[in-house]
């Protein structure tokens, strides 16, 4: 079930593809930009785009207050404050005040 | 006097139902919540968040037990809906934490928060929430 939900969110690991996710959290559950590590260094110019992409979100969503963590599987959340496409996955959590 | 009689009960009918509304509404929101896109996406991310045994937990008791980086013997509760994250020091309620998003989030993407600032960002964590301190009347 664990394996599958993983598949489901686009994240292959049996394949040995690194496909790297940025999710932000929002109202709506999480949006997702995805790319392809391996291409990104092969200069696949659709991939170029999508990590422009993710690093352009990640700019805005931080100058808005969101924390940015690191996630890797197995292993603890690490907190990030720049963009790294060579994470499987980033996670964008939403400026957190005090209930 | 029959038609009366008749609209007084469609009107009767009608106030019972606007009554009985919000509790049919508590009783149901879970699960429609449940069904709902926004809830569906979250639910996926927390599920590659936990290990399958947090899940089991999060499931069976209600709550995700999340060990302190900075404090020995600390744990923190953090429950499935919303609520105060419970903090745990040998087995015992110490205090009581309140945090919560600026923006409106799914349930499992508030326990992904939770999880995710205390295991990397504890020290932030624990300056941005309120703290009720538990007092042990013995």
């Amino acid at each position: 079930m664990f394996v599958e939900s993983r598949r489901q969110s686009g994240l292959d690991y049996e394949g040995g593809t690194a496909v790297g996710m940025l999710r932000v959290m929002s109202r709506r559950g999480d949006d997702r930009v995805t790319w392809d590590e391996q291409k990104v260094l092969v200069g696949d110019p659709e991939a170029i785009a999508a990590v422009r992409e993710a690093e352009r979100i990640f700019a805005q969503e931080r100058s808005k207050g969101a924390t940015a963590f690191r996630v890797d599987p197995g292993q603890p959340a690490q907190r990030i404050e720049q963009f790294d496409q060579t994470a499987e996955q980033i996670i964008l959590v939403p400026r957190v005040v005090g209930g | 006097m029959s038609w009366i009689t008749q609209a007084l009960t469609t009107l009767g009918w009608i106030v019972v139902a606007f009554a009985i509304s919000p509790m049919v509404w508590l009783i149901f929101q879970p699960y429609i919540k449940r069904w709902s896109r926004a809830e569906r996406r979250a639910t996926d991310l927390l599920r590659d968040v936990l290990t399958p045994e947090q899940c089991r937990q999060l499931l069976w008791h209600g709550y995700l037990e999340v060990p302190s980086q900075s404090v020995p013997h600390r744990v923190y509760r953090v429950p499935r809906t919303k609520g105060y994250v419970q903090v745990m020091e040998h087995g015992r309620a110490v205090m009581r934490l309140c945090l919560q998003p600026v923006e409106c989030l799914p349930d499992a993407d508030i326990v992904v928060l939770h999880k995710l600032m205390i295991e990397a960002n504890e020290e932030t964590y624990l300056e941005k929430a309120n703290k009720y301190f538990c007092v042990d009347m013995n």
